[in-house]
């Protein structure tokens, strides 16, 4: 019995049950992403400056959920840290079990930025992450034309990033990230470059992709609107430095589509965020101005 | 009023085009008119017909093609080590803030120095062998090269390397395909300017002291007082870089695919 206490459990195990405390999350699913008092710094010119103040949250698998902030709140360092892209300065998160401390290919990322590679035709692109992981090139590319039509390219898939429009662009990024078939999905503000009427259409192909794949998706956006339409849970960051707010369900029923904007239940949703983010954006605007 | 306007629009392309077709021509003939008419010394500066019977001369004895091969495996030798060691170099000190740490200081105190200074050193080092010559190309290459690699790849887009770790991409395949392909656009500017640094070093290698080639020539003419055969030296040398030019320019064009 001692012995078998020093020797790793994995949270799937079956030991776990004879652990002598057990976790109250035991009865519970467990978490897929789980973040515990999370801190990031970064050094500045004069000092440090501290972007995410221990924050902690959990994402249960197949969760929609997004994170809402004004601009500069440490959401996106937060996402990146999911990502294995910025280390913690203190606490911990896991994703599937185990502690991110580098890029993982079962986490894809969609960026702001399509960061598609211009030298490959859409089709390589999107083979980049099978090849990459050792598929063959036929198994690549056969991942690569199912996820072509997925998003509707089919006519494109020889065409380079260039020449394709921001809208078309950045669905090859989902695309992209996707063929890793990732467990989890993290997009940074990935419609916020894009124009209303595009970004409208993206958000429609993303609810319906949603359907088809599965994976949890961690969203992080400025737009309370996109928020709400597309998430299971809303989380609301607060500015300088970067804490959670306020996690906010949405129990909207699924599927959505931008009907649900005049819905009562929508409206109220909002209300209550927009006077959350405004008291913090001006309280973080005063502290600026101080 | 628009088909007037057409008209002089093709009557000005015409006469530009007539003017180029002339422009050659009519310098050799203007040359041949100033050498021949007894205002200038025709030895010092023989006329063009002159240069013509001396190059025919040059082809018609062999040692053309051996002054010719002589100078183009130097060129084209230099350029592809110079150029190899260059980009290697430049992904490393690019992409490693250690490497470039430890190598760009010298590299940026070594680049400024002209390759031409080194003839000196380099005949004491290698005397009189192809090393020697080698090593002024490769030498002046290099630099060039090195410096536009390492800019390049410190300006590849940083979402474009985020975007690759996130895909599980090995380290190796980084380097050699995301770092190097981004930084390719940069890479091919260096190798353009490359081209014509190879051309001038060479000059100053076969200057030191040589056994065939091109400038060799030159310089055995000028010796003899066989003016005509150094001004068709010149003119092979003129050609011959003006050709590789143009042909990097036209693979340059394709080298970055993707444009």
């Amino acid at each position: 019995m001692v012995a078998m206490m020093h020797t790793p459990l994995r949270p799937t195990s079956p030991l776990r049950l004879v652990d002598a405390q057990p976790e109250p999350s035991s009865t519970a699913p467990e978490a897929i992403i789980r973040v515990e008092d999370l801190s990031i710094v970064f050094d500045v010119p004069r000092g440090a400056v501290i972007a995410v103040d221990r924050v902690s949250l959990a994402v249960m698998p197949g969760e929609f959920v997004s994170l809402v902030g004004p601009s500069g709140c440490g959401k996106s360092t937060l996402l990146n840290a999911m990502a294995g892209l910025e280390r913690p300065f203190e606490g911990e998160i896991t994703v599937a079990g185990k502690p991110m401390l580098a890029p993982r290919p079962d986490i894809g990322m969609v960026f702001q930025q399509p960061h598609l590679f211009p030298w490959k035709s859409v089709r390589r692109n999107i083979a980049h992450g099978p090849r990459a992981l050792g598929k063959s090139k036929t198994e690549a590319l056969r991942i690569a034309d199912d996820l072509i039509d997925m998003i509707g390219l089919t006519k494109f898939a020889s065409a380079y990033p260039h020449t394709l429009s921001g809208g078309m662009q950045q669905r090859v990024a989902i695309a992209r990230a996707l063929a890793n078939q990732p467990r989890v999905l993290l997009m940074d503000e990935p419609f916020g470059a894009l124009d209303a009427q595009t970004r409208a259409v993206m958000q429609d192909n993303l609810l319906e992709l949603r359907d088809r794949i599965n994976a949890t998706i961690v969203f992080v956006t400025h737009d309370i609107d996109e928020a709400i339409l597309l998430s299971d849970r809303v989380l609301i960051m607060s500015a300088g430095p970067g804490r959670i707010l306020r996690d906010l369900s949405v129990a909207l029923p699924r599927p959505r589509s931008s009907a649900i904007l005049t819905d009562p239940a929508y409206l109220a949703l909002k209300r209550d965020c927009l006077d959350l983010i405004r008291t913090e954006g001006r309280k973080a605007f005063e502290q600026m101005e101080r | 009023m628009s088909t007037g306007g057409h008209n002089r629009a093709t009557a000005a392309g015409r006469l530009s085009m007539l003017l180029g077709a002339l422009s050659v021509p009519a310098f050799v003939g203007v040359w041949e008119l100033i050498a021949r008419s007894r205002i200038v010394n025709a030895v010092l500066f023989p006329p063009p017909s002159t240069v013509a019977v001396a190059i025919l001369d040059w082809i018609h004895s062999g040692q053309f093609v051996g002054d010719l091969s002589a100078s183009l495996f130097r060129v084209t030798m230099g350029f592809l080590i110079g150029t190899t060691g260059g980009i290697m170099l430049g992904v490393l000190t690019g992409r490693f803030r250690l490497v470039s740490s430890l190598l760009s200081p010298l590299f940026h105190i070594l680049r400024p120095i002209p390759p031409i200074a080194f003839v000196p050193i380099v005949i004491l080092w290698f005397g009189l062998s192809e090393a020697g010559k080698l090593f002024l190309v490769v030498w002046g290459v290099f630099f060039t090269v090195w410096l536009a690699t390492h800019i390049g790849v410190q300006k590849v887009d940083r979402g474009l390397i985020r975007a690759a770790l996130m895909l599980g991409t090995p380290r190796r395949q980084m380097l050699t395909e995301i770092v190097l392909l981004g930084a390719l656009p940069y890479i091919v500017v260096g190798l353009r300017t490359a081209v014509s640094i190879s051309f001038y070093t060479l000059v100053a290698a076969e200057l030191a002291g040589a056994f065939a080639g091109i400038v060799y020539r030159i310089e055995i003419a000028q010796q003899n007082m066989q003016t005509g055969q150094v001004m068709g030296g010149l003119a092979a040398l003129g050609l011959l870089s003006f050709v590789a030019d143009r042909s990097f320019a036209a693979i340059a064009e394709r080298a970055v695919w993707w444009r």
